[in-house]
């Protein structure tokens, strides 16, 4: 078997990588596949934070590259979905721990047993960037619609489109969108960003605080009926699987009359 | 009043919206090709040099425009020709 290893990555910091692998390893997960969560981001390891594992965590990604422990003994498995598993960071040693070919052969043998191998990338273009994504033929792009984070997505959209042999695809996440100031006019939408970076969309993902109490509880909101950003991350993971899932509830997230109109005259057009 | 009935009748064209979606196109056309602050107009005033040798220009109407496809910018330049220099 092979599966596919996706790298989730951005530029910026802090505009939402753990909590998109964290979620759509759950979403992937709760779909059937079998999928294993890397935390590449080696001295501040989140993800099983995220996932409500930190308890569980023995040995991580470098102690299976250094050969201290087995792949099988350093894999976390997930405390609801038996198909999760999460091989987590070292806490205390540096992204110099491992280097691309290293990740390369890990990324080889995780694809042998896992459908989805999900990369958590640390923020940055540097070494931790390219380790992240040495094994990955498909990643996403995480941003939010405020300039930085868009200039910084720019710039690694730049270094995957350098890499078209190894990463195959690459798609865009829009993460804490707020439909109401794009309403008024106070921050660029999603078709703004979209037409500014010419990339692909995969979602977009509301400011939602149930992100936040999510995480403090450790139980990802993609597992969790009825909340909108956890409905947001399931249709991602649908959308990763192949199937053609239109973005959710356009009117709340991205409406304006204008767009409101289109669709009413003409219900399949995406606006 | 006047207040209100800015608020009432307000353009985008100055929303923030607008103006973030414009300074990004210019900063994302500078990234990707690494050009330096100030580097497109001194071309443009280089290219008016040139083509004012060899033709009377409508100043006002000479235009220059950067047009996007995908991930490139393309220069497009527009000389509005008066009369052959010759
Ligand atoms: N859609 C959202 N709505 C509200 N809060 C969010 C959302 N997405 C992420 N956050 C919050 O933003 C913060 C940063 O998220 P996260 O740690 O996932 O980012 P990151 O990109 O992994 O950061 P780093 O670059 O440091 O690894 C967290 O506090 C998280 O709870
Ligand atoms: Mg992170």
């Amino acid at each position: 078997m092979s599966g596919r290893v996706i790298v989730i990555t951005s530029g910026k910091g802090g505009v939402g990588k753990t909590t998109a692998s964290a979620n759509l390893g759950v979403a992937l997960a709760n779909t059937g596949a079998s999928v294993c969560l890397v935390d590449m981001d080696i001295g501040l390891r989140n993800l099983d934070i995220l996932m409500g594992l930190e308890n569980r965590v023995v040995y991580n990604l470098v102690d299976v590259i250094e050969e201290r422990c087995k792949l099988r003994q350093a894999l976390v498995k997930d405390k609801r979905l038996p198909n999760l598993s999460l091989l987590p960071a070292a806490q205390t040693r540096d992204k110099t721990a491992v280097n691309s070919d290293q990740m390369k052969v890990l990324c080889t043998e995780l694809k042998s047993i896992f459908d989805f191998v999900l990369v958590d990338s640390p923020a940055g273009i540097e070494s931790g960037f390219q380790n992240a994504v040495a094994g990955a033929e498909e990643a996403i792009v995480i941003t939010t619609p405020e300039m930085s984070a868009v200039r910084d997505a720019d710039r690694i959209i730049g270094l995957l489109e350098a890499r078209k042999d190894e990463i195959t695809q690459y798609r865009l996440v829009i993460n804490r969108l707020r439909p109401n100031m794009v309403k008024n006019s106070d921050m660029m939408s999603v078709e703004d960003v979209l037409e500014i970076l010419s990339v692909k969309l995969l979602g977009v993902v509301p400011e939602d605080e149930e992100i936040i109490i999510s995480t403090n509880k450790g139980e990802p909101v993609s597992g969790t009926e009825n909340v909108r950003s956890g409905l947001a991350y399931r249709n991602i993971a649908r959308r990763i699987r192949g199937e053609d899932v239109p973005l959710m509830d356009l009117d709340a997230l991205n409406g304006t009359w204008m767009t409101r109109l289109v669709k009413f005259f003409n219900p399949s057009v995406r606006v | 009043m006047q207040q209100v009935i800015n608020w009432f009748f307000r353009t985008n064209t100055d929303s923030a919206r607008d103006t973030a979606k414009d300074r990004m196109r210019n900063m994302l056309t500078h990234d990707r090709l690494e050009l330096p602050a100030g580097r497109l107009e001194s071309l443009e005033e280089e290219l008016i040099a040139v083509v004012s040798r060899y033709f009377e220009l409508d100043k006002d109407t000479t235009k220059f425009d950067l047009e996007h496809y995908e991930r490139r910018a393309s220069l497009v330049a527009n000389f509005r020709l008066l009369r052959s220099k010759c």
